[in-house]
């Protein structure tokens, strides 16, 4: 069989196709594991939301990369708007939009998973030679300090100030530019992620790649052949042109950790797991302004981490606390997440080339819920609790602690009303931040849960083979399975996963 | 008793019914009068002339011309933006902005009793009253503040005739391709 990439919004599929391996999603999990199933000898078709986007097709422009890019053209969210939740949509998934960090699963993680899920399968030991293979596909490397904009030794410099921990993360880029637009794709096509790796591997062994098709709905869920029903885009990605079916002996779902269970509840499959214990590992971005020009807007948005308050051995979650990590963004992005507007907020970003800007990062209880309403329309439940609100107020401090030990002249903690700091005697002023839904730019990058490994469908969505449980032939291999927060970013940990599970399939 | 009891609970069923529905009536009538007259705006594919004004206000108000760069929404063309990711949304996504677009013109006669539609306001009593909204204690006022202010800030920050203002070079170019 020879491989292909076809865009469907420009050619309908064939009628009445079959397949033996139907994977849905072309990110991290799904491309993983075509490559694998496909090197195995199996006969696999891919299906895409989104295009394929590489090289300078990529504009660099705000507007136009965050409406195809990502899911719901950016504005996905949970219900109550509180949290933005980022989820790539293009051939390679979030491999094509994320900052590139490689942080594979702690063993600690893996011993909770074990100890607390029962997935004793889960081991480090097990998952060695998986996470190893994960980091080979990445090219992963460590940034070399040239590479390191002024945004991240900025934080370097106040971590170092502070005598706080902090690390610089290895990432998957090869011949980085330095062009700064790593969230609204590459057109140095430097990313080392599944679009450069898992996919020309399956391409080479016979995968084939349908792109800008949606599955709408899986049915004969228990029988040998299932069919999916799918719906064609037109070039936009944004409307349904027609329909087809695909018949497939195995589905694996890989469309991300809400696509996924979304699919399930919308084809009335799985218990009552399906949607639930859902991650979505909250970040608050917190600015600052500095008398010299930062320019953070070039060179790679993340690279220095401050760990000092991670707890990798926690108990009860294996990760758990806060990071603070280095980013930016492009002038839209930057705009649209700061609350000063009129006179004030063109004041605000003239001084852009002055900013500097982190991420405060919290694991959390995998608590939320993907919901289907009977319209098909999506509905994201997630709430920040008390606890979690004094960890973002720690956290903020934290952030603005770094910035002012680096030389900050204000910071910026950007919810509305707007809490400004002209020294470290105003952090008392971040307990007034209330973080009620909307009135902080809250985002989520890294979701994880959803149709949580268990070992029995008492306890969880699927099985840990991550085949849903009441399914045959129904598996999910993206982060929908994990138990809890992996990682602090999760592009090494689901390829790892996806190696080590495809093994079990082929 | 049962029988007298149901007369009158109908009779003030009906009297109440009349009641609600010459208030929603009367209310609707003046929330009519009140929005005055839209310029016709040629080639909108999914706002109405009133939506087209009450966003044009707020882009306005958000991104006036002048102070610290003269670049401003009347040249940004937000509205066409808007305009345009509206009609490629979803049926519910578009019902949603369009309700978030009526209860922004409304909002000063909804919740503060005031006898003037959102776009009638002067641009600085539009940006306090945004602003009101952006820090409200009503959840639904702080969605609609950060749904507009999210896209019609990337939207406008995106533009290149905005970057001298903010000192951004614009994209790198890559060097021979």
């Amino acid at each position: 069989m020879k491989g292909e990439i076809a865009d469907l919004s420009r050619r309908a599929p064939p009628a009445d196709t079959t397949v033996d391996i139907l994977v849905i999603g072309s990110g991290c999990g799904g491309a993983t594991a075509a490559w694998d199933l496909a090197r195995a000898g199996r006969e696999v078709l891919v299906l895409e939301e989104g295009g394929d986007r590489t090289g300078l097709d990529l504009t660099q422009r705000d507007s136009i990369e965050y409406d195809d890019l990502y899911m719901d053209r950016a504005g996905r969210a949970t219900e109550d708007l509180a949290i933005t939740i980022l989820q790539g949509r293009a051939l390679g998934g979030g491999g094509v939009i994320n900052c590139s960090d490689v942080v594979p699963i702690h063993d600690p993680v893996l011993r909770v998973w074990q100890r607390r899920f029962g997935l004793t399968g889960f081991s480090p030991e097990a998952l060695a030679p998986y996470t190893k293979r994960a980091l080979e596909d990445l090219h992963a490397n460590e940034p070399r300090e040239d590479q390191l904009n002024r945004n991240n030794l900025l934080l370097r410099d106040g971590a170092r100030h502070l005598g706080w921990r902090g690390e610089v993360m290895k990432h998957n880029r090869v011949g980085c530019s330095g062009l700064g637009t790593c969230m609204i794709g590459c057109p140095a096509d430097a990313k080392m992620g599944p679009r450069f790796v898992a996919i020309p591997g399956a391409l080479k062994a016979g995968a084939r790649f349908w792109l800008r098709a949606r599955a709408v709905r899986i049915e004969d869920a228990s029988a040998e052949l299932k069919t999916v029903r799918v719906r064609r885009l037109d070039p936009t990605g944004h409307r349904e042109v027609d329909g087809f079916t695909v018949r497939a002996r195995r589905v694996i779902l890989a469309a991300n950790a809400i696509a996924s269970a979304q699919l399930l509840i919308r084809s009335g499959i799985g218990n009552e797991h399906v949607g639930r214990h859902l991650s979505l590992q909250p970040q608050l971005p917190v600015t600052a302004i500095f008398d010299e020009e930062v320019r953070f807007f070039r060179g790679i948005p993340q690279a220095y981490a401050v760990t000092q308050f991670e707890d990798l051995d926690h108990a009860q979650h294996g990760f758990w606390g806060f990071r603070v990590e280095a980013i930016s963004g492009t002038p839209g992005i930057v705009a649209s997440l700061l609350p000063r507007l009129g006179h004030e907020g063109k004041e605000l970003m003239r001084l852009y080339p002055r900013m500097a800007s982190v991420l405060c990062l919290l694991p959390d209880e995998p608590k939320g819920e993907v919901r289907v309403e009977r319209s098909g329309r999506l509905r994201v439940r997630y709430a920040l609790d008390e606890e979690q609100k004094a960890r973002f107020r720690v956290a903020a401090k934290a952030a603005a602690r770094l910035f002012f030990a680096a030389g900050a002249r204000e910071v910026m903690v950007p919810c509305v009303p707007l809490i400004a700091l002209r020294s470290p005697d105003d952090l008392p002023l971040i307990d007034a931040m209330s973080l009620e839904p909307c009135t902080a730019p809250l985002v989520s990058a890294h979701q994880q849960g959803a149709v949580r490994f268990s070992t029995s469908a008492r306890d969880g969505g699927a099985d840990p083979s991550g085949q849903v449980w009441g399914t045959r032939g129904i598996h999910v291999l993206d982060s929908s399975g994990f138990p809890t927060s992996a990682s602090s970013h999760t592009m090494a940990p689901i390829i790892a996963v996806s190696h080590f599970l495809a093994a079990q399939i082929s | 008793m049962q029988d007298g009891f149901s007369i009158l609970s109908r009779r003030r069923l009906l009297r109440g019914s009349l009641a609600a529905g010459g208030f929603l009536f009367m209310g609707g009538l003046g929330l009519w009068a009140l929005r005055g007259r839209a310029s016709r705006v040629e080639g909108l594919r999914s706002l109405t002339d009133h939506e087209h004004r009450t966003l044009s206000a707020l882009a306005r108000a958000l991104f006036p011309s002048g102070g610290a760069f003269a670049f401003g929404s009347e040249q940004a063309g937000l509205e066409r933006a808007f305009d345009g990711f509206l009609a490629d949304e979803p049926e519910w996504n578009r019902a949603d902005l369009k309700r978030a677009l009526f209860l922004l013109e409304y909002g000063p006669v909804i919740f503060e009793a005031r006898p003037r539609t959102f776009s009638n306001l002067s641009e600085a009593e539009r940006l306090a009253h945004f602003q009101r909204w952006s820090e409200s204690r009503t959840l639904i006022r702080r969605q609609v503040a950060l749904a507009f202010r999210k896209f019609l800030s990337l939207v406008f920050y995106d533009q290149p005739a905005a970057w001298p203002g903010i000192g951004y070079p614009g994209p790198l170019t890559l060097a021979g391709r």
